[in-house]
């Protein structure tokens, strides 16, 4: 747990002025600004900033704003997800700008193990302040890139969904080839003395098989892409937006256990139709025409 | 040899069978009678489009006639179900078609083993099984060969061997010299009878050639009335 001194006011150097957010935190050397407020200032690492508070101090001309003369230390966009821009800076310095005694913050800031328990972990910290306090998780923070991840994973599944039933279809239609193909064969097996529930099994194995072979091969292929696609961070995400630096991609076993059950599943019944036309051929029209 | 002993192992009662629609309906044959006993040897004659292949296969329950009823033992085809009726027929029936039709996958072996794995038979003593045939009808260097590397009568010979290994009580063949040249046709023949001799219990040969037809105990004409002696 670290504290932090948020407030409001204005970079200012050589006559410019933006206002700015800034952000005093433990742990920060000098000042680093956005690279958005260094364009509109026209400022470089090395120049003079000066940070402008809200508050205000008394002074025998009266109330005067409080500042303090910084070096721009860095140009860098913030890591917080927010999507205002922020100017960091020392929090004793966020503490005189705010008039803060020693000691005082505006809030403090939680890094937990479990980020996924950031939820209950906010819920319990605001129930212990005591004092009415606003509290924001990390999903806050990152709503849109979290929603946008989640539209992205329905839509994804929804797409693969649409692969799988067109790959069964592509099946059905190899296996209608293969039956086609091989009809004289299951007449002669049936000649033989096949009943014809074995030869529906002789069509569904084979077009399990192919139906197994191709889950695999997605399967697998898809896993290896989705590792290769996070390590090498292939879709970036604009830092100044988001507190992720690019979309993130894990292979969940849920996810690809249901997605072979059910392209399993689809082969199977892809395959069945045209194995129960072959088990019920005519064999002798079939023997005739060969 | 397999055979219930008593009466015919095979009997057609007035069988019928067209094809076509009411109005242009062909009739092949009518009021059809046919017996097969142990040890018979039967040949059936006739022209082209007679209904000889179809007669073969209403008797091997391959389709059902327009009339009658076949009997194979007991056993009407027409009261078996689908499961009945395939496991009757690899039991008690052989049948080689006028081409080999076997599966271009398997090695000539593994097609001659085939009928006992449908059977339900462990591979090891369908193949043992198997190679003894081949070995019976003259290919016992040619067990591991595809059918694309066998000639055509080597590859009669196999379906040969496939359609008796399960020793089956009647070996019906249709055309099994058709495709064949004279020399090969010779042998095919002879070794037809040798094998319908020592594992089958009666054999029916459809064929078109009267010198084939001669060498059988009984030749019998398909005419459109039934079966009379040639």
């Amino acid at each position: 747990m670290t504290p932090e001194v948020r407030g409001r006011g204005w970079l200012t150097t050589r006559g410019q002025a933006v206002p700015a957010l800034f952000v005093g935190r433990a742990g920060q050397a000098g000042l680093t600004i956005d690279p958005g407020q260094a364009r509109s200032l026209s400022a470089l690492a090395g120049d003079a900033l000066t940070v402008v508070s809200s508050r205000t101090r008394l002074s025998p001309l009266g109330p005067v704003p409080i500042t303090a003369s910084l070096l721009l230390g860095g140009i860098a966009p913030a890591a917080t997800g927010r999507r205002e821009p922020e100017a960091r800076l020392p929090l004793e310095e966020a503490r005189r700008l705010l008039a803060l005694a020693p000691g005082e913050a505006t809030g403090y800031e939680l890094r937990l193990s479990d980020p996924d328990r950031a939820d209950e972990v906010a819920r319990a910290a605001a129930a212990a302040a005591g004092l009415p306090v606003t509290t924001t998780t990390w999903q806050q923070a990152n709503r849109p890139l979290v929603l946008a991840l989640r539209l992205e994973r329905v839509v994804l599944f929804a797409t693969v969904f649409l692969v799988v039933v067109v790959a069964g279809l592509n099946l059905a239609a190899t296996s209608a080839v293969l039956v086609a193909t091989r009809s004289a064969d299951a007449a002669v097996l049936s000649v033989l003395g096949a009943a014809p529930k074995a030869i529906e099994r002789v069509f569904v194995a084979a077009g399990l098989l192919l139906g197994a072979a191709g889950t695999a091969a997605g399967l697998l292929g898809g896993a290896a892409l989705a590792v290769a696609l996070d390590r090498t961070a292939a879709i970036p995400l604009p830092a100044q937006l988001f507190s992720l630096a690019h979309v993130p991609f894990r292979v969940e076993p849920l996810d690809v256990g249901a997605v072979a059950v059910f392209s399993l599943l689809w082969s199977y019944v892809a395959a069945s139709v045209p194995a129960r036309l072959a088990a019920r051929l005519p064999v002798t029209e079939v023997l005739r025409a060969v | 040899m397999p055979s219930d002993g008593a009466g015919p192992l095979l009997r057609a009662e007035g069988l019928a069978k067209g094809f076509g629609p009411p109005d242009q309906r062909v009739q092949l044959f009518s009021g059809l009678d046919l017996s097969l006993s142990d040890g018979d040897f039967v040949a059936i004659v006739g022209p082209s489009g007679c209904g000889k292949s179809t007669l073969l296969h209403l008797l091997a329950g391959l389709e059902p006639p327009d009339a009658g009823r076949v009997l194979v033992g007991a056993s009407d085809w027409t009261a078996l179900t689908a499961e009945g009726r395939a496991s009757l027929r690899g039991e008690a029936i052989g049948f080689v078609f006028q081409f080999h039709h076997l599966l271009p996958e398997l090695t000539a072996e593994e097609n001659v083993a085939l009928p006992l794995l449908l059977a339900g038979r462990g591979e090891a003593e369908a193949r043992r099984a198997a190679r003894e045939l081949l070995v019976a009808v003259g290919l016992s260097g040619r067990a591991g060969a595809f059918p694309r590397t066998l000639s055509g009568g080597e590859r009669q010979r196999v379906a040969l061997a496939r359609a008796v290994v399960r020793r089956p009580r009647i070996l019906l063949a249709d055309e099994p010299t058709g495709s064949l040249d004279a020399a090969h046709a010779a042998e095919v023949f002879e070794l037809l009878a040798g094998v319908a001799r020592e594992r089958s219990g009666a054999a029916l040969v459809v064929t078109h050639d009267p010198a084939w037809a001669a060498r059988c105990s009984r030749t019998l004409r398909l005419v459109p009335e039934g079966l009379e002696e040639a």
